[in-house]
This record gives structure tokens, C-alpha cells and sequence, in this order.
């Protein structure tokens, strides 16, 4: 009853600090294989500020993508002795949302890069980056959003090299242009949080640059805020923060000059 | 969670057509999906509108020779028919109203066989004008060959015949023929097609007289020529009854053959003779007769007389001379122009009650009359609900084909479903809610459903439209012939597809395919997004 009250004041506050866009605490994550268990984040706490560039550094199967999952609301922290750990998103709890606000929340306030591009084989470029849009609207909303939400499909994909293979499949493009399409597709409803797993980590140091400058490029003119999860040092190193998942928690790096 | 119920969510969006299009178009599975629910759609709307037209022909057949409504009043019959005949010729709702009398009796065929027949008495002009008699006539001159007389081999199609096929249609007509013997025109009778056995069944549904050996008692065979319009004839036994119903004497009659009819219902064309009523009505003491009563005479009671009968002593009697109408047991009534068999038996029992009203005491009253105005449905009542039964028992067939197919749809769509395993992932992290996606597999069912069936309905129609000509391409390439004419009584293939018929398996095959989608729809649904990304 107390440990409740107390979240719940700890929450309030949290929901107060306006820079706060989202706020991961006591977080934990196990899979089950069967009868066996495989615990992967032990009670993650993170804050993240509006307009901030974190970076997230971890070993191979850390659980970074586990909880990049979690932050955009794909999946649901355990329930560990009757807590369940809390994500606030701009003073709203996720983990006691209903389904349809999740998806909403998925679908207009977070972009979301996959590792592994992800992309709807059968669509053409431009339709899979105006997918995110289709399925925000809904069938009327949509039909008044069409020439707006192309638009500016047109400009993204032009601002990542790729205005002139709209009508082009996945299948056709290269792995570095897949992505591009990508990032593209997750900034299409404007959201103010990206979660970008790894969005260069398939790709040749140049391409993976170039990509990353673009990326920047707009969270600078669009003042998004982003998380991003990655191997590479060196880009961790342009990032305004880095935390480490070391054993199932967050290590914070200290924080670089520069 | 606690919202497990996904169809309160269903959202529709245009990502949910876009894709519907793009994996309708883009892939082998919902070919094969939409082939399988074409090929049930219209194998079931072939099998049923044949089904159901050769049903149809049949019921139709058995309205051939009795009429919209009959006043049946069996064995003894009743009187001043006439009178009731014009009473209802002189109502708008009937057309035209005929005369008969039904009764059974033997039937000595030209090879000597003895069979039971039915017996009807008939005035032919009046039957016509009733019924469709003078079409079942089948000896007449015709100018078309019948559908599957390739070669018109029709023996009535002859020139040669021609002068033979009128005399003979124009006597079936009259119901009259003249002796070979004396040359005079006597009454005679029109039978079924085949009564006699005798009348082969060609290859192509017709017939040629066959000429029949009789056996003689020292050993011998006769030769029978049987074309029996020429100059066959048979005996007829008919037993009588009196006016209280009682069977009297057996009369025995030969009966000359004018024609022979074909019906379409095989059992009536295998046991019935029409002859002219007047001959029917002489033989079974029916027609108008003198009634002489010996009642009490009043003048004098205590006269006295010897009975002529028994030589005893009895009260002087005088005789009173009546006239005892000819009788009938059926009045068979054609309805006018758009007045259903329904509407006019309504109107042929008012129209009775004022005729028995008028005989009160000499024919069957009202009361008794109200359930013997019949329609020729209620007539026929057990071959049509014999015919519903087989109807049903198709349906129910069809019934289990279409849950086949629902298997099958629901066996491609889950393979499709499990294929689409990462895209549902995406979709579903992209913020498509669970109603949203189950939504997308309901409309790619309906979608497949809508093209399939409606290709299904499309093949099915032009396949019953052209079965006659597709049947016979079958058969003259493969050898194979399923629909026989010398076996099945109609002659061609029923080819009408009726369009609620098709409507209602389009809409089955829609809802086949929907009901098909549902399973992999709300598993597709309910996958964690999570894992369906994982999915490899
Ligand atoms: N559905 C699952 N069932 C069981 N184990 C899982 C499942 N998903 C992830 N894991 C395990 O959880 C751990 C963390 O996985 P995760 O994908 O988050 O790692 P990661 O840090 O993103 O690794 P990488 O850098 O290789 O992408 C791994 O050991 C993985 O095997
Ligand atoms: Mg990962």
C-alpha cells in the first residue's frame, strides 16, 4: 500500500517535470523458453528529455532491442512481486493504457526504425512510408490527409536520396536505401519520440555516415527527440548522452566534453 | 489483457485495401483460393439448377393431364355435371371446364399380357381446351426433329408418313377411328406411350413402334404389328358400380387405339388409357337412364296384386317412371389468365355450393364437396413432396460440399496468414490495432470470395446455359454419355438457371470464403507484435 503510494507520488512528480518526455523505472523483462528462464532487463531506470539524443551501447543480446520494444509500447514490462515497474510517456502511464491507446500511441507519437528495415515487401517505396499515416487516420481520415501526407512522403524520401525510386519495390533497393525508406516511414506522422534500433548497424561505415548525417540533420530542424540503440562508438560519440545495459540495467557514461 | 474481444475494434482503414489489392494480386495462394471457391460455386449452381429443373419438368408434367382444379367425387360420381360445367364456364376466373371419369380396370395388350390400367373418360374437344391433350399426342406429322435427332431419324418426320401422322393426330383428337373391317368411324381410345412395351425408345429419346411375337398354345409365335394407331386395338375390363357403390358386372370391351399420348411422368404414361367418355360412362352404367320404382299405390290400400318376381301376394304397387342423370367422378377446370390453381379452387367452391344448393339431395353437397375441389399441386401430392424430399436431400449434399470448402479456404488462408506473419508484425507496431488487422484477412476473404464466387456463379451459368451442347461435345469425343435419353424420361438436360438460385450460391460462396478468413483473421490478430517481427 505504501510502495504504492509512493510510486504514484514519485510518478506525479516525474509527470511534472515538463522537460521529461519519457521516464523508464524499475523496468524488468523476462523470457520464458519453456520451463526455462531467460532474464534479460533487471529493473531498468532511464529519463529521457525532450529534444535529447540518447544513445544505448550494450553487448550482443543485452536486451536493447528488448527495450526499445518496451519504450514504444510493443510490449509490456513482467509484473515482478505485484509492481510492474512504470514508462511515462509525456505524463501519461503506458503500462495502464488500454490496447487502442497504445496503438494510437504507436501509431502518432513515436517513430519506430527496426533493426532489420522491415519493410512491407509487396508496397511500392512511397507506400510503405505513407503506411504510418494510413493507419493513424483510418479510411476517411486518410482520404483528406492523401495529398498532404504524400507530400510529404515526397520530401522525406527526398531529403534521404531516394525522390526519384518511389514507385520502386524493397526487393530493388539496396540494404542502405531499405533503410532510408525506413526512417522515412517512421517520421512520417511527425512523431516526437524515434526509437531507431541499430539503424545503421547492416550497413558500410560510409553509407551507415551518411545516413546518420540525415538523420540528424532533421532532428535538428524538427527538434525530435531519440533514442538509439547501437554498437558503433563512434556514434555513440555525437550523441548527447550514452548509457550502457550492462547485466539487465543501465550504466550511465559520464558525460563527455565535446 | 482484458480486451480480448476483437470485434468491437474493428477499424477500417486504406492500408487494409491497399494491401487486400497488392496480395490478392501478388501471389499463387489466393489464386488457388479464389480457383476452389469457383469451381464449388459452380459445380453446386450446375448440379442444383439441373437438379432442380429436371424437378421442375416433372412437377410441371404432372399438371399435363388434369387440369388447374378437379371437383372429385370418385366411384359413383355425380350428376347434371353439365349444368355445374356451364355455371362455371360462365365465371371470369375460369378458362374452361371438362367432364371425367377415373376409374380402373384390366387391360389385354396385343401380345395377351393383362395389366392393371387407370381408365379415364374423356370428351376430347372439351379435354383439349382443359389440358395439354392434344400436345401429348405423340403420333403427328412434325417439321423439326426433337433436340438429340441428329440424323432425323423421327419416323413422324417422314414424308412418306405424313398422310398416316395427320389421319392419325386428327382421330387422336376425336378420339375416333375407322374400322379396317367395315370402314365405319367407331370410338377409340388414346393410351400411354408405354402401356403396350411396345413402342421402342430410340437412342435419342423417341420412339419406333417394334413389332411383338405373341405365343400360341400349340407353340407357334404370331407376329404382332404394332403400330397400334394403324389398327391395334385392346380389351378393356371395367367393373361397374351401382349408385350405392357396390360393384355389380365386369364388362368386357375392345377398344380401338386412336393415338397414344406421352405425358412426361412415366408412371402415368406406363398405365393409363383415355377413352371417349360416353363409352366409359355406357359401360359403367353412368350415363342417363330411365328409373322405374315400384312405389305403394295410395288409391286404393287394400289392393292387392302377385309380385311377377316371386308369385306371392303384396300390395298393389304402381311404377313410377324417372330419369336418373348421367354421371361423372370429375370435373377438371383450366383457369383463366393469371388466377392461380389457389385463387379459382376458392371460386370453384362457391361456384359449387350454389349448384348444390339448387340439387339439394341429388348431388354431394357443399360440406361434403369442400375438400374434393382439389389443385392439380394437391393431386400430384405425393410425387411433389417426394420431389421437395429429394430437393432437400440435395441442399443438404451441397450443405457439406460448401463446409468442404470452407476448410479449404480456411486451410489456404492460414498458410497465407502464417506467411504474412512479419508484415502483421509491422503493421501492428506501426499502430494497427488488433480489429484493424483482423479486419484486413475479413475483407482479403470477402475480396476473394466476391471474385471467386462471382466467376464461379458467371462458369456455372454459361456451363447450365450450354450443358445440352457441352454434353453432347463429351460425348462425341470421350464416348461418355451421362444424360441417356433412352433412359431418362426428358429427352434433353433441363438448361435454366434460376436467378435466385444463382443469388444464393454467389452469397454462400461469399460467406464461405468470410467464414473461411475468421479463424486465421482473429489468430493473426492476436499474435504479439513482438514475436511476429521475430518471425523468420
Ligand atoms: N521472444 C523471445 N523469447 C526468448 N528469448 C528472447 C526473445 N526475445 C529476445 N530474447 C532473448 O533476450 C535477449 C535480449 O534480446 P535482444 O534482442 O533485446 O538483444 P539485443 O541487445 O537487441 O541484441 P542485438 O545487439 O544482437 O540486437 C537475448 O538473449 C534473446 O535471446
Ligand atoms: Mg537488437
Amino acid at each position: 500500500m505504501s510502495t504504492a503510494t509512493s510510486a504514484q507520488v514519485e510518478t506525479e512528480t516525474r509527470a511534472s517535470d515538463s522537460s521529461l518526455i519519457l521516464s523508464v523505472r524499475d523496468v524488468r523483462k523476462t523470457y520464458k523458453l519453456g520451463r526455462v528462464k531467460v532474464p534479460v532487463l533487471h529493473g531498468v531506470d532511464l529519463d529521457v528529455r525532450r529534444g535529447e539524443w540518447v544513445t544505448i551501447l550494450g553487448a550482443s543480446g543485452s536486451g536493447k532491442s528488448t527495450l526499445l520494444h518496451l519504450m514504444g509500447g510493443l510490449d509490456r514490462p513482467d509484473k515482478v512481486e505485484g509492481r510492474r515497474g512504470s514508462l511515462v510517456f509525456e505524463g501519461d502511464e503506458l503500462t495502464k493504457q488500454s490496447k487502442r491507446a497504445l496503438d494510437r500511441y504507436r501509431a502518432d507519437d513515436i517513430g519506430f526504425v527496426f533493426q532489420f528495415y522491415h519493410l512491407l515487401p509487396e508496397l511500392s517505396v512511397l507506400q510503405n512510408v505513407c503506411v504510418g499515416s494510413m493507419i493513424l487516420h483510418g479510411r476517411l481520415g486518410y482520404m483528406r490527409h492523401r495529398a498532404e501526407t504524400q507530400k510529404r512522403a515526397g520530401e522525406l524520401l527526398e531529403r534521404f536520396g531516394l525522390g526519384h525510386r518511389l514507385k520502386h519495390r524493397p526487393a530493388e533497393l539496396s540494404g542502405g536505401e531499405r533503410q532510408r525508406v525506413a526512417i522515412a516511414r517512421a517520421l512520417i506522422n511527425g512523431p516526437s519520440l524515434l526509437l531507431a534500433d541499430e539503424p545503421t548497424g547492416n550497413l558500410d561505415l560510409k553509407t551507415g555516415a551518411s545516413i546518420l548525417d540525415a538523420m540528424i540533420e532533421y532532428r535538428e530542424r524538427a527538434g525530435l527527440t531519440m533514442v538509439m540503440v547501437t554498437h558503433d562508438e563512434r556514434i555513440a560519440e555525437r550523441a548527447d548522452r550514452v548509457i550502457r545495459l550492462e547485466d539487465g540495467r543501465v550504466v550511465e557514461e559520464p558525460p563527455r566534453a565535446g | 489483457m482484458a480486451d480480448g474481444c476483437l470485434w468491437k475494434g474493428i477499424d477500417s482503414a486504406v492500408y487494409q485495401a491497399l494491401l487486400t489489392r497488392k496480395y490478392l494480386t501478388r501471389k499463387i495462394m489466393p489464386m488457388l483460393a479464389m480457383v476452389a471457391v469457383m469451381l464449388s460455386v459452380a459445380t453446386i449452381l450446375v448440379t442444383w439448377s439441373v437438379m432442380g429443373g429436371f424437378l421442375k419438368t416433372l412437377i410441371e408434367s404432372g399438371r399435363t393431364l388434369v387440369g388447374d382444379v378437379s371437383v372429385v367425387w370418385p366411384n359413383v360420381g355425380f350428376g347434371y355435371y353439365d349444368e355445374l360445367i356451364e355455371d362455371l364456364e360462365a365465371d371470369p376466373m375460369v378458362a374452361a371446364a371438362t367432364p371425367s371419369i377415373e376409374t380402373f380396370g384390366l387391360i389385354q395388350l396385343p401380345d395377351d399380357r393383362i395389366e392393371l390400367v387407370s381408365i379415364k373418360g374423356v370428351e376430347p374437344g372439351s379435354y383439349s381446351d382443359v389440358t395439354g391433350f392434344a400436345d401429348t399426342l405423340w403420333w403427328k406429322p412434325i417439321e423439326e426433329p426433337t433436340p438429340k435427332d441428329r440424323k432425323r431419324e423421327d419416323l413422324r418426320l417422314d414424308d412418306q408418313n405424313r398422310a398416316l401422322m395427320e389421319q392419325v393426330f386428327a382421330n387422336g383428337l376425336a378420339m375416333q377411328r375407322e374400322s379396317p373391317d367395315s370402314g365405319e368411324v367407331e370410338p377409340a381410345g388414346v393410351l400411354g406411350v408405354e402401356v403396350t412395351g411396345l413402342n421402342y425408345r430410340t437412342k435419342w429419346g423417341g420412339y419406333e413402334p417394334w413389332s411383338a411375337n405373341r405365343a400360341r398354345p400349340d407353340g407357334g409365335v404370331d407376329r404382332v404389328d404394332s403400330f397400334m394407331p394403324r389398327d391395334g386395338s385392346v380389351g378393356l375390363t371395367v367393373l361397374s358400380l351401382d349408385s350405392e357403390g357396390r360393384p355389380i358386372d365386369p364388362k368386357r370391351l375392345t377398344m380401338p387405339i386412336a393415338n397414344e399420348f406421352q405425358s412426361g411422368i412415366y408412371e402415368v404414361d406406363q398405365r393409363t388409357i383415355l377413352v371417349p367418355l360416353g363409352v366409359l360412362q355406357r359401360n359403367l352404367r353412368m350415363d342417363a337412364a330411365q328409373r322405374v320404382e315400384l312405389v305403394k299405390d295410395d288409391e286404393n290400400p287394400f289392393a292387392v296384386e302377385v309380385d311377377p318376381n316371386t308369385g306371392e301376394i303384396r300390395p298393389k304397387m304402381k311404377e313410377i317412371v324417372g330419369e336418373d342423370p348421367a354421371r361423372v367422378t370429375a370435373v377438371l377446370i383450366k383457369a383463366a389468365d393469371g388466377v392461380t390453381p389457389e385463387k379459382l379452387q376458392e371460386r370453384v367452391r362457391e361456384i359449387y355450393a350454389v349448384f348444390a344448393a339448387r340439387h339439394k339431395g341429388e348431388v354431394p353437397s357443399a360440406f361434403d364437396m369442400e375438400r374434393q375441389v382439389k389443385t392439380w399441386k394437391d393431386l400430384n401430392r405425393t410425387m411433389i413432396s417426394a420431389v421437395e424430399k429429394e430437393t432437400g436431400l440435395v441442399l443438404f449434399i451441397f450443405g457439406i460440399v460448401s463446409f468442404t470448402t470452407v476448410f479449404l479456404v480456411l486451410a489456404i488462408f492460414w498458410s497465407m496468414a502464417s506467411e504474412k506473419t512479419k508484415d502483421i508484425g509491422i503493421l501492428r507496431a506501426l499502430g494497427a490495432s488488433t480489429g484493424g488487422i483482423a479486419w484486413l484477412w475479413i475483407r482479403y476473404g470477402a475480396a476473394i470470395g466476391l471474385v471467386g464466387a462471382a466467376l464461379g456463379t458467371a462458369v456455372g451459368y454459361l456451363i447450365v446455359r450450354d450443358i445440352n451442347a457441352i454434353h453432347d461435345w463429351i460425348g462425341e469425343t470421350t464416348g461418355l454419355v451421362i444424360w441417356d435419353p433412352q433412359q431418362y424420361y426428358f429427352i434433353e438436360i433441363p438448361s435454366d438457371v434460376d436467378p435466385s438460385k444463382a443469388l444464393i450460391v454467389f452469397v454462400v460462396g461469399v460467406l464461405t470464403c468470410v467464414l473461411g478468413a475468421l479463424l486465421p483473421a482473429w489468430h493473426s490478430a492476436r499474435m504479439d507484435p513482438v514475436k511476429a517481427l521475430r518471425f523468420e
